[in-house]
């Protein structure tokens, strides 16, 4: 076919056939990447920094992941139910992937002198320590900042870098309750709930992300790198919608309200006989299809307005209806009664139903893809889908210091020998089979996965 | 340390933002949201760090006006819309018409950046969705979101796009919640549960922004504008720590598990005097610091390591324990007990706070996370500030919101050239 016929064809597409040629998932490592020749470097532990440096690694920036010899990054610890999948600890799995990992002991002037190197190389820099750590150790800002005045470099924190909340420690429950969110979710009559997930971190890693691509497309324009203070805490007040507003108007603490919306009117989560489902119906025609759905047209009737089904009352008698309408039905008909009546449903889901989800799939939303070194893997792929320029995973994280040799070498041209004094006077590190949780899998047959063949002292 | 966190306040203080420049100053984003926090929101972002965003709504208005709590309403506008319409400048415009998607097209090829939340597919009806749009301005940035995203077989579905709807997929609801075998409480309480705040909203919005600012980014690089594809759902899934890889390695899935951590052992809710806080003590040598500070030094080989710390089994156990010490402690006597300890390793005790207590805490209204900002139409109100603060380019609030059309006059007149009696004639027509 040539070019203009198979233009032609795509302008007659219905449309979602046209994105999806567009997007074509098979075809992403055929396409550029965004973020090529940007080189990050990691200090991070735990979630908030290391998942910011992933949302780049995603988009086709060289991350550097640095973790001290040893232990390495505390994350290698943490996966459920203490359950690790051939070495690998499932939280340290979703919060890496494609990046190299390298081990310098940061805390030594030659591990210093190594960082500087990577540093006068890179665009960037992330580090979660506590505010005030690396400008001790002479890799805060202001003396990186002196070595490479492009240097993008931001400090993630709980509370952020000054302010009476500094010194305080911080994790992301700690964001999540200090900042109301926690207090905002759950019943009124049960307790406050903690999120299932460590919404704090990844999400304030990818407000991070977002910050540092600010001030790379400002750097683009000027010249220029800076300095980026983000609170884990602070993004997650952000993101408290209309809470704070109807503090200050009201005088009135927000109440928790279960799964029930009390702007949105009606949006809840109802038990039926198989599962849970979430339904919404705000627009007057959506409202409309739900209350024939449920032969309620009385309600309809009474409550077309928007303002009439907002009042607290009016809220209570909707939202009962509607448990009562749904608890005899199973997931599948609610939905299918949805589709007809032009109201929003949808199934509570677990990550299986994810993970198996025809449409998801299509989207290639969970990444199945062949890691290297570990195998199999299943991630969930890169969220903002880009159709000339997407995102893409190559592999998953990687050993303690797995990365040492291709970048010491490729990138600082570092000899074989010159690596193996360093490895001697524990100034870089690698894992050990001391520490399970920093190698590779057992059965590695040394070589896969490899950017650069390993040194090993005692050869 | 005291000179470094001097440097920080002196650079890094977004309520003093004003005297220096704006990083996104050169971007004009044009938002069609409809209904929807999600494109709100990433429009809010980039209006923060300096882009000209306009609001495109129809004539009537954007029916997300209406979503506030019980009804509240500032002239007509109800506060979650307050709270996202900084720095925006609003016109009305019927993309409907046929002059009104002309009128489109002329703003489109002078934009940077296109959102839009409608369902998929209807601006492309309208004949200005990205396949025409791109032809007449290749550069363009085009951002659809919604639940499914934008292909697949459920993209044509219809289906509204609800912050609840991408809560419940994006598997979050799932995982959060009291499980069911807690009878103490009672059994509608006992089910997953949603966020409070509009989160399957707001995480969606983040992922579209961070996706226009990669595509801004390398249109630095390539002359290249693109099509962006937001699944809010899938968002939410994306911050969802480790549970689809569990279910690919285990074949089995994480389920509710209140306010445990099916990875982190404590990292939990203890009963204080006042009622509750936060306490985390997890990894071998944090679990030592936090048996410490509270006394129980009994506990730590009691629980060794992860493996015993990470059976569910032992999860109410040992926190019954640990309340024994912390049931007599304020939140305040318990933080300072974790920050007073120079031991080895990091035992951390954080207070629970309501919005309203959260609303009162000072830290934020210094650093500029909660403003009060005088808001010539709204008057005088307490908003969510800045989040991330960049030293050279810091995000600013300049004004809060607008009404319905209030900038029509200044806007056509900027980029059409349209003038008084202009205006009049499509507003007689019902274009704005």
């Amino acid at each position: 076919m040539d070019r203009d016929s198979e233009k032609h064809d795509v302008e007659r597409l219905p449309y979602t056939e046209y994105v999806r040629k567009m997007m074509n998932p098979e075809k992403i490592f055929s396409k550029p990447e965004p973020l090529k020749g940007i080189r990050v470097v990691e200090i991070g532990t735990l979630v908030l920094g290391p998942m910011l440096p992933t949302y780049l690694a995603e988009f086709g920036a060289e991350v550097i992941k640095v973790e001290l010899p040893g232990i390495g990054d505390t994350m290698r610890s943490l996966t459920p139910f203490a359950k690790f999948y051939k070495n690998l600890a499932l939280g340290f799995e979703a919060s890496n992937n494609s990046k190299y990992h390298i081990s310098i002991n940061l805390k030594t002037p030659e591990g210093k002198e190594l960082m500087y190197k990577l540093v006068r190389k890179a665009d960037v820099l992330v580090e979660n320590f506590r505010p005030g750590t690396t400008d001790k150790w002479g890799l805060g800002y202001r003396q990186l900042s002196e070595i490479n005045p492009r240097l993008v470099y931001i400090s993630m924190s709980g509370f952020g870098q000054w302010g009476p909340f500094t010194v305080r420690p911080s994790y992301d429950a700690v964001a999540q309750a200090t900042s109301g969110l926690m207090e905002a979710t759950g019943f009124k009559e049960a307790m406050p709930l903690k999120v299932g997930d460590w919404i704090g971190d990844y999400y304030g890693a990818l407000i991070g992300a977002f910050a540092v691509m600010v001030g790379l497309y400002y750097r683009q324009k000027s010249g220029k790198g800076q300095y980026i203070d983000l609170s884990q805490a602070e993004n997650l007040v952000r993101n408290m919608d209309w809470t704070w507003l109807y503090v200050h108007l009201t005088g009135k603490n927000r109440e928790r309200t279960g799964n029930r919306d009390v702007a949105v009117v009606p949006s809840d989560i109802v038990r039926v006989k198989d599962g849970y489902v979430a339904i919404a119906a705000f627009r007057e025609d959506e409202f409309r299809g739900l209350c024939e759905a449920m032969h309620r047209h009385d309600l309809y009737e009474r409550y077309a307005d928007i303002e009439e089904r907002q009042k607290p009352e009016n809220q209570e008698e909707i939202y009962a209806a509607m448990h009562e309408w749904a608890k005899n039905k199973t997931v599948s008909e609610i939905e299918e009664i949805a589709g007809k009546h032009g109201f929003a449903a949808a199934k509570v889901m677990s990550a299986k139903d994810q993970y198996e989800d025809e449409h998801w799939n299509e989207r290639k939303a969970v990444w199945k893809y062949e890691d290297m070194v570990w195998g199999e893997l299943a991630e969930v792929a890169p969220v903002p889908k880009l159709s000339e320029s997407p995102g893409r995973i190559k592999w998953t994280a990687r050993p303690l210091g797995f990365d040492n040799e291709y970048v010491f070498v490729k990138l600082l041209g570092m000899s074989i020998d010159e690596l193996k004094e360093l490895y001697r006077k524990g100034i870089i590190g690698k894992y050990t089979k001391e520490i399970p949780r920093t190698c590779p899998p057992d059965d590695w047959d040394r070589k896969s996965g490899l950017f650069f063949p390993e040194v090993r002292v005692d050869e | 340390m005291s000179d470094w966190v001097e440097w920080a306040k002196e650079n890094c203080n977004v309520t003093k933002a004003k005297d220096k420049p704006e990083a996104l100053d050169d971007v004009l984003v044009l938002d069609l949201s409809y209904g929807n926090f999600a494109g709100l929101f990433s429009s809010s972002l980039l209006a923060e760090f300096g882009a000209e965003v306009i609001r495109i709504e129809p004539p009537g208005g954007d029916i997300a006006r209406k979503m506030t709590p019980f009804g509240l309403k500032i002239k007509d506008t109800g506060l979650a819309y307050i709270v996202e319409g900084r720095n925006k400048f609003h016109i009305t415009l019927n993309i409907e018409s046929e002059e009104g998607r002309e009128i489109f097209k002329e703003m489109a090829e002078k934009a940077d950046v296109v959102i839009e939340t409608f369902k998929p597919g209807y601006m492309d009806s309208l004949g200005i969705g990205y396949r025409q749009l791109s032809k007449l301005n290749p550069k363009l940035i085009y951002t659809a979101i919604y639940s499914f995203g934008q292909f697949g077989r459920k993209a044509a579905s219809k289906m509204p796009d609800y912050d609840v709807i991408n809560q419940a997929m994006g598997g979050i609801t799932w995982t959060t919640g009291i499980p069911e075998e807690y009878e103490e409480y009672p059994e509608h309480t006992r089910v997953p549960t949603r966020m409070g705040p509009w989160m399957g909203w707001y995480v969606g919005g983040g992922f579209a922004a961070f996706g226009i600012m990669v595509a801004l980014f390398w249109r630095t690089i390539s002359g290249k504008g693109q099509f962006i594809d937001v699944s809010e759902a899938e968002a939410m899934a994306k911050v969802q720590n480790y549970y689809i890889q569990y279910y690919h390695t285990f074949r089995d899935t994480i389920n509710r598990v209140a306010n445990f951590d099916p990875a982190v052992y404590p990292y939990t809710l203890a009963k204080v005097k006042e009622g509750m806080a936060f306490i985390a003590g997890f990894s071998d040598v944090n679990w030592k610091a936090l048996c410490t500070v509270l006394g129980r030094e009994d506990l730590i080989d009691q629980y060794p390591t992860i493996k015993e710390r990470l059976n569910p089994e032992n999860w109410p156990k040992a926190l019954k324990e640990l309340e024994t010490v912390t049931a007599n402690m304020t939140t305040e006597e318990l933080i300072q007990a974790t920050l007073e300890y120079e031991g080895e390793g990091t035992a951390v005790a954080g207070e629970l706070l309501t919005p309203e207590e959260s609303f009162n805490v000072e830290n934020w209204w210094l650093r500029g996370a909660l403003m009060k900002v005088r808001d010539p139409y709204y008057g005088e109100l307490a908003v969510q500030g800045i989040a991330p603060k960049h030293e050279k380019t810091p995000g600013r609030i300049k004004w809060l919101c607008k009404p319905v059309g209030e900038d029509n006059e200044a806007i056509y007149k900027k980029y059409l050239g349209y003038g008084k009696s202009k205006l009049e004639e499509l507003k007689n027509k019902g274009v704005i």
